[in-house]
């Protein structure tokens, strides 16, 4: 099949993708900061989002067939993709509803925040990413030591995220004055970033998880769903971020 | 004795006992490190209450088994793909199973058990309701913290919501039985996520029992702020419970669309599927999606009171029409979910006994998904008189009244499928024509109700009530009886008595047509819902003393229903063929059903409901199916 690539291009095409995701996101801040055209950073984060659903969370798949054997590994592989991929549409509901609140409250507004730090935590996040990805195409093509390396660095960056959002900028966000009792504006931003924290949270546990059941050899080159569900996971979290982040950082003027 | 309290069900009961204490318990003592008060009027205060209700769902799930699996995989340990029962009789309901035909049954019985507990509450305020001024629920009375009238409001708000999340249940009941018989799979695409679903819906149906000793709420079940961020504590308990019922309708969404894409016999292509199963995937694509903003929707008002962040909150510049938005996107909807399945057993089981082929097969099975997609666009119009923006009104009035054509579809349908038929009416098939009439009344006294101008006069009233357990008990209630009498054979192998359901059907419906006219009735003339007195002066007092003595009927009729349910699992006459004579697969093999469904696998190859076609086949066993009724 096309898709399947060699293991080199396989990982080329991870950096490409990085590196896309990075000038975007680079352009992105560029454009909130000078002239603030919002439908650019609408158009700029529908690309970003298109960008990972299909080359690090591989929509494609669902469309594959593997054979008729109902018992097969992969025949009941591609009925659990099908039921993640359910469970994230569902989710996005969730977070699609605290968006359409987010503009029924704040519309063209947003908080004032560090947009410096908002870019920073956004660009852990991406590299975060973008190693997860390494680390499933290394499993994907049977090296069992390069995901671990990769899903270590992986849990780590998002550790920082985490940290990033809930150690560091809760605090100095309430420093500011805004808490999260404090208005509607404070209430919608820590809900927001309290509800995809809590998503990035048990991403992490995935991470754990299949990063100790690597470890006991569980998973090989042909079978390795766990793997492909925590990385999908994982890029779904970053894949909200994607909108999350130029709602709360970007977009509007500063309340 | 002791075997019961060895159950999966009544483990799991005693850990969310534990749970919850733990879980109070713990933010007590934190309030306490804290210097905060520790206690309130109902013990321990609100932030304990609600940790402790969340702590207790989970120690439920964890207690009672049904997570051990993943914490395995987790551990990388291997499960069986073929999991074997361990119990036999009562017991295999009462612990965790992962057979589809068991959770089902279980999703049935609780359902069934939620339906007597919101009917009971409705008897109760429908009886104070049967005079003008205050008899039994007074200001005098004093129970749960409450006095008479914050009983009524309560008892009022639970009867929603509990009749609610016991129709999901029945749902769900319905379908995880017959679609995998119907599909011809071994089981749902997820088994273990299957279990989950229905036993996190045991606590939650716990949690929403516990809102009413905890001083109960006021709000109504759609809980509205600001009404809902002042109330007691117990509307908490009634968002958490609702919360963890979401959970349980979102996950057993995702499992029926998996098992329908990936699961059917050979030969069933798109159009070949039962017309039932369409049903599902259209009622599980609502709940799959929407469900999510109903749980948010209230997950955000329990912070607001927790944590005073201020979403609804004027004062702190929240909006309270967000709420509504949020909350009726799934609200709306959820009418769809409840009704979609029946409207689909009535499209099942017409042909059956009209001895003729559906007709419209393809008009039927898109107008299900066509009432799914549209109901996505109409929830504002429950918001005609909240203050939203009036150019919102015209758009979602014409999307509501463009409801009105598929569900026209579907009766013109059931209309062309009925004429000229052979029609037998055993009692399935008088529930399915009730369910029809019953409907039909329900979708008449709609557009009133989405046209500006008529709903603003009517909003608020007994009208609306009236319209609205018309559409429900059309819509879900009798094709559900339906459904229960005509697969219980499947289940048990034995049938229902015919002259207990024959009695139970013709004094429920008549009933049934005077309680909601007569809610109408005094709707149009001005009555408001949701309030425990009226005036005399209106003179309403016959009109609601005929109502309440209706609703005793209905409750009577159902306590028939159960009598012959229970009677007949034991003493019922003996039907372990094709009762029906149906063409459908579950039909062609004996009940009641073994564990892993068919022995041989069919082939679909032809189509589903060519009654009365000479020769014409709709599915084929590999090998002789053992017992073929011609």
């Amino acid at each position: 099949m096309s898709h399947i690539l060699d293991k080199s291009s396989a990982f080329r095409q991870g950096v490409v993708i990085f590196v896309y995701l990075a000038v975007l996101t680079v352009l992105e801040y560029f454009v909130a900061v000078t002239f603030n055209a919002v439908s650019i950073l609408v158009v700029v984060a529908v690309i970003k989002a298109a960008l990972v659903m299909y080359y690090y969370m591989h929509v494609y798949k669902l469309n594959e067939e593997s054979g008729a054997d109902a018992h097969s590994y992969s025949y009941k592989t591609d009925t659990n993709r099908l039921g993640l991929w359910l469970f994230l549409l569902s989710d996005s509901f969730v977070f699609a509803g605290l968006m359409t609140a987010r503009v029924n409250l704040l519309g063209l507004t947003r908080p004032h925040l560090n947009q410096l730090l908002g870019l920073a935590v956004t660009a852990v996040l991406l590299i975060s990413s973008f190693f997860m990805n390494r680390g499933e195409t290394a499993m994907a093509h049977g090296d069992k030591k390069g995901f671990m390396t990769n899903t270590i660095i992986t849990f780590l960056l998002g550790l920082g995220f985490l940290l990033g959002v809930v150690a560091v900028e809760w605090p100095l966000a309430a420093e500011e004055g805004l808490t999260a009792s404090s208005s509607a504006t404070g209430a919608i931003f820590y809900m927001m970033t309290g509800m995809h924290a809590f998503h990035v949270f048990t991403g992490l546990i995935f991470l754990v998880v299949v990063w100790n059941n690597a470890r006991k050899n569980i998973y090989s080159a042909e079978q390795h769903w766990g793997v492909e569900a925590a990385a999908v996971y994982w890029h779904f979290v970053d894949l909200v971020w994607i909108f999350f982040y130029p709602a709360l950082y970007l977009i509007g003027k500063v309340l | 004795m002791k075997k019961f309290f060895a159950t999966a069900f009544a483990r799991g009961l005693f850990w969310q006992f534990v749970g919850t204490l733990l879980g109070a318990g713990l933010i007590t003592g934190i309030r306490a490190a804290m210097g905060l008060s520790v206690t309130d009027k109902f013990f321990f205060t609100e932030p304990a209450w609600v940790l402790g209700g969340f702590i207790g769902v989970l120690f439920f799930l964890g207690g009672n088994g049904s997570v051990s699996d993943w914490f395995k995989w987790a551990r990388g340990i291997d499960t069986p793909e073929h999991h074997e029962e361990h119990y036999s009789g009562w017991e295999k309901y009462f612990h965790v199973s992962l057979d589809h035909k068991v959770i089902g049954i279980q999703y049935t019985v609780v359902a069934l058990a939620l339906i007597s507990i919101g009917g009971l509450f409705a008897l109760i305020f429908r009886t104070e309701l049967a005079a003008s001024k205050l008899q039994f629920l007074t200001e005098d009375l004093l129970l749960f913290g409450q006095n008479g009238l914050q009983l009524y409001n309560t008892l009022m708000s639970l009867h929603g919501m509990i009749m609610i999340v016991s129709i999901l249940l029945g749902v769900a009941g319905i379908i995880n039985y017959v679609v995998p018989l119907l599909l011809g799979a071994q089981d749902m695409a997820f088994p273990r996520l299957n279990a989950f679903s229905f036993w996190v819906a045991v606590p939650a149906a716990v949690l929403l029992l516990m809102s009413l000793v905890l001083g109960g709420f006021d709000t109504g079940w759609t809980g509205y702020p600001p009404l809902s961020a002042r109330a007691p504590v117990g509307v908490q308990m009634f968002f958490l419970g609702v919360f963890t019922a979401g959970w349980s309708s979102i996950l057993g969404a995702l499992n029926v669309i998996a098992t329908v894409i990936r699961m059917r016999s050979k030969g069933m292509t798109a159009w070949r599927m039962p017309i039932f199963v369409w049903a599902a995937v259209a009622t599980s694509l609502i709940a799959l999606t929407a469900t999510q903003l109903i749980g948010l929707s209230f997950q955000l008002v329990m912070f607001q009171r927790l944590f005073g962040m201020g979403f609804f909150d004027p004062a702190k510049g929240g909006n309270p029409v967000l709420f509504q938005h949020l909350f009726w996107f799934y609200s709306h909807p959820a009418v769809y979910v409840f009704v979609l399945p029946g409207l689909g057993v009535i499209s099942e089981l017409l042909p059956v006994f009209a001895r003729k082929p559906l007709f419209g097969y393809r008009w039927i099975a898109m107008s299900s998904l066509g009432i799914a997609l549209v109901g996505f666009v109409v929830w504002a119009h429950h918001m005609f008189t909240s203050g939203m923006n009036s150019y919102l009104r015209l758009p979602f009035m014409y999307s509501t009244l463009l409801v009105a054509i598929p569900t026209g579809v579907k009766f013109f349908s059931w209309v062309a499928t009925l004429w000229k038929g052979k029609i037998e009416t055993p009692t399935p098939m008088l529930f399915v024509l009730g369910g029809i009439v019953v409907f039909l009344m329900g979708g008449l006294s709609g557009p009133p109700n989405a046209t500006v101008s008529t709903d603003l006069h009517l909003h608020d009233t007994y009208f609306i009530v009236g319209h609205f357990h018309d559409t429900i008990f059309g819509g879900f209630v009798f094709p559900f009886f339906a459904a229960l009498y005509y697969w219980f054979p499947k289940a048990t192998g034995r049938r229902m008595n015919e002259f207990w359901g024959k009695v139970h059907f013709w004094m429920m419906t008549p009933s049934f047509f005077v309680l909601t006219l007569g809610m109408m009735r005094i709707g149009l003339l001005g009555m408001r819902r949701r309030i425990a007195d009226y005036d005399p002066a209106l003179g309403f007092d016959t009109t609601h003393l005929i109502l309440t003595i209706a609703g005793y009927l209905i409750g009577l009729s159902v306590l028939i229903f159960f009598f012959n349910f229970f009677n007949s699992i034991k003493n019922g006459e003996k039907a372990d063929g094709n009762v029906w004579n149906s063409r459908s697969p579950e039909w062609q093999v004996p009940s009641p059903m073994p564990m892993h469904n068919y022995d041989q696998p069919f082939e679909v190859v032809g189509e589903p409901y060519d009654y009365g076609l000479p020769g014409s086949k709709y599915v084929e066993f590999s090998a002789p199916a053992k017992n073929t009724h011609k």
